[in-house]
């Protein structure tokens, strides 16, 4: 008998598919009928989902799957699934890249894939991260940048697709609809990357890990009475670090507002209402009904007793009810007198319901509000103080959690304060995250039913749609455009106003309206009007990473000639949206507009 | 206490070997402890002595490996790179290298037989249904309609 592979007993055969790219199996499998029989082993493709795919769509049930027995689950077919919505995601990708025209309809298909086109994305976004691309980028300059655009789609197709996940759960809340607090605080982290969650869960995770940790601390506070037990889990917390924030740090410091943030970070830093959710969700575990308190400027918890009990677990006569505790777990173990409170309040001048509404539990919905509102404080204080207190949290990215939050929270009942938030909410949406199309149009859109703004913004919606659909008009540099002089992708100064910018495209001459015209003064001009104009993307801004878009006269641009490393490094980011790369060589950006300017 | 054991083949042959280099092999080392060791040759009836002197030699050339029973199948099989020294041990011809892993899953030797698993996917990796089949001589059993179904289900994986 000659020994071949045919020999060798089904589990090595197993062992060796396993080392294999699935693509083998699938070549193996089509060999003979032996090695179809070893390659339809369920089992084989269950390990070769759980190994090349991370995330799954919630429509999955994925975690069901994996503990059924490996026979009820089609493992292949859901391998070949996912590997062909791989593909196309993939293509779409591509196809946003090769072409400005049509993509809406290209986001909206790659977010209807839900998280099944997540590991995709992740991958073309990790493509080259910004530390690499910093280290790398004198070795090989020809690289740089080369994916600046597929990560840049990638990236902002990812964060859309967290924000589709965190968005209906305020949508629940707003419907009155019960949603835990860890889940609609967690949706702030969602809009976020820097948070590093994906997904609502993995926030519920972390903070039932910190469950289990404090019962095998504290093996025997079941055995205290609910109010040693409170004191003593907010003790816990504290010596952890796990709520309050270090001494020297900037109180209002954007970072402090996020749940899964403050979870994940080194020092756990949370503002009082974050470590008051930290500290409910744990002691809820433990069996204490704890419940943020909205009490003004500092969020405290508030622990009642159990029917027919007090705090301190003695049985109460005839149905009457235990006078609750206050804690602040944001400061440490230390109950709060109820005294303290109330004389605060009438140091505030807070009327009696106002006193008995600041001293109850609060709303979930008043929660999430007031972390909004938190937020916008954090983006204030910096903006205007403590220059040199570079966040980091994406402030654009926190400002856009903070407003969708409030609006959708806010209610129609306000309808002043849907207005007030609606404008900058459109302008970020327009900027910077103009693949949340569908968002808007799904939960922005109704709350503005019967107010005269309604109209407004499903017209500035349909621009947008129509403005996506029309191929750029291509523009050659023939005929009476051969006299325009600068380049797509060129970097110059700015003769008067000397900031840098980059070109992104040009026309003959002024291209804007009457009214701008005659308000930045182009007449004055020496050339006028007459002259070629150019769009370009700002470099020098407070902040670089919002460039912002600017419409220049061509006898203010003045030609610079920059090595990459004197240009802001935050630029990949933006850059990415206009260029393929950087060239060393002609010192410019690599344009990616050919189907508007072919030759530049 | 390095003490010498014999090992005798399938085919009859007595190999001496030092223990801790024969404890490589879980089946032995156990068979050692249960049994103690009375001095008795062992008989490895699975095993020729071409083969189990191959074992041997890579039992020798692997003796002072930390023990990895308990490696966990993801690290494992994240790659198939094989040491420069085990690369050259499996150049065999293929009756050899099934051999091998035969043994070497027989006698219970966790590392060598990963080496001869990840040895034989790096042969199949990046082939056609065609070049598997010329590599290991597998003959096509399929009817040509089979063969065509089969091929329709796994356009998927072709590049």
């Amino acid at each position: 008998m000659v020994m071949s592979l045919d020999h060798l007993p089904e589990e090595i055969l197993h062992a060796i598919l396993c080392y294999l790219h699935p693509r083998s199996a699938a070549a193996l499998e089509q060999t003979s009928r032996r090695f179809k029989s070893v390659t339809s082993v369920p089992l084989l493709w269950r390990h070769y989902c759980a190994s090349h795919f991370k995330s799954w769509d919630r429509k999955h049930d994925i975690l069901h799957k994996i503990v059924a027995p490996p026979s009820e689950v089609n493992w292949k077919a859901l391998f070949v699934l996912r590997s062909e919505t791989d593909r196309a995601v993939t293509r779409l990708l591509d196809s946003i890249l090769a072409s400005q025209t049509g993509r809406i309809e290209k986001f909206r298909a790659v977010i209807d894939f839900g998280y099944d086109a997540k590991d995709t994305l992740v991958r073309h976004s990790e493509v080259e991260s910004g530390e690499d691309y910093l280290a790398r980028r004198f070795d090989s300059p020809a690289d740089v940048y080369v994916h600046c655009r597929s990560r840049y789609y990638a990236r902002a197709l990812l964060t859309c697709l967290h924000r589709s996940i965190a968005v209906p759960e305020w949508a629940k809340l707003r419907r009155g609809e019960p949603v835990s607090l860890e889940r609609a605080l967690g949706a702030f982290d969602l809009f976020i990357p820097e948070s590093g969650y994906g997904d609502l869960d993995e926030i519920k995770h972390t903070l039932d890990d910190l469950v289990i940790q404090y019962q095998a601390a504290d093996p025997e506070s079941r055995t205290l009475t609910p109010r040693q037990q409170a004191l003593s889990l907010s003790s816990w917390l504290r010596d952890h670090d796990l709520t309050g924030i270090e001494i020297g740090r900037e109180y209002h410091a954007l970072e402090h507002n996020f749940l899964g943030l403050a979870l994940n970070s080194q020092g756990h830093n949370s503002l009082p209402l974050i470590s008051a959710a930290i500290y409910c969700y744990v002691a809820r575990e433990i069996g204490l009904n704890a419940h943020p308190c909205g009490f003004p400027f500092h969020v405290h918890v508030i622990v009642t007793p159990n029917p027919g009990f007090d705090m301190n677990g003695e049985a109460l006569s005839g149905g009457e009810i235990g006078t609750p505790m206050y804690l602040d777990p944001f400061r440490g173990a230390r109950e709060t007198p109820l005294a303290d409170l109330r004389d605060q309040l009438v140091f505030l001048g807070a009327s009696e319901t106002e006193q008995a509404a600041f001293l109850g539990p609060s709303q979930t919905s008043e929660i999430v509000q007031r972390c909004s509102r938190n937020i916008w404080t954090s983006i204030d204080s910096a903006s205007q103080g403590a220059p040199g207190h570079t966040s980091s949290v994406d402030v654009v990215s926190a400002k856009y959690a903070s407003l969708w939050s409030s609006m959708l929270l806010t209610g129609n009942s306000r309808p002043m304060d849907l207005r007030h938030h609606l404008p900058l909410l459109m302008e970020l949406f327009a900027t910077d995250f103009p693949s949340d199309i569908f968002l808007v149009e799904q939960y922005i859109v109704p709350l503005f039913q019967g107010l005269f703004e309604h109209e407004h913004i499903l017209e500035s919606l349909h621009v947008m749609r129509a403005v996506d659909e029309i191929p750029k008009q291509v523009r050659r540099r023939t005929g009476e455009n051969q006299n325009i002089r600068f380049m797509v992708g060129q970097v110059f100064r700015h003769r008067r106003y000397h900031y840098r910018a980059i070109i992104t495209g040009w026309d003959r001459e002024c291209g804007a309206g009457e009214q701008w015209m005659r308000r930045m003064g182009i007449d004055r001009l020496q050339a006028g009007r007459h002259q070629s104009f150019y769009h370009v993307l700002s470099l020098t801004t407070f902040r670089v990473e919002d460039g912002s878009v600017r419409y220049v006269a061509e006898e203010n641009i003045d030609l610079i000639l920059p090595v990459l490393s004197d240009l802001p490094t935050g630029l990949t980011s933006i850059a990415g949206k206009h260029f393929k790369r950087w060239d060393e060589e002609s010192r410019a950006f690599v344009s990616n507009m050919r189907d508007e300017y072919p030759d530049n | 206490m390095s003490s010498q054991i014999t090992l005798t083949s399938s085919d009859g042959v007595d190999i001496s070997v030092d223990r801790t280099v024969a404890e490589r092999s879980i089946l032995i080392k156990n068979m050692l402890e249960d049994l103690g060791d009375s001095g008795e040759p062992i008989p490895i009836p699975n095993v020729n002595e071409a083969v189990l002197k191959k074992v041997i030699e890579w039992c020798e050339h692997h003796k002072n490996d930390p023990v990895t029973a308990t490696d966990d199948d993801d690290n494992r099989r994240k790659t198939t790179d094989i040491d420069e020294w085990d690369q050259k041990f499996m150049q065999v011809d293929q009756e050899m290298l099934f051999e091998i892993i035969l043994a070497a899953n027989y006698l219970d030797i966790k590392a060598l037989l990963d080496v001869g698993c990840k040895t034989v996917a790096n042969m199949i990796k990046g082939k056609s249904p065609e070049e598997i089949r010329k590599t290991f001589n597998i003959q096509n059993d399929f009817t040509p309609e089979e063969e065509d179904q089969i091929r329709r289900e796994n356009e998927w994986a072709e590049e």
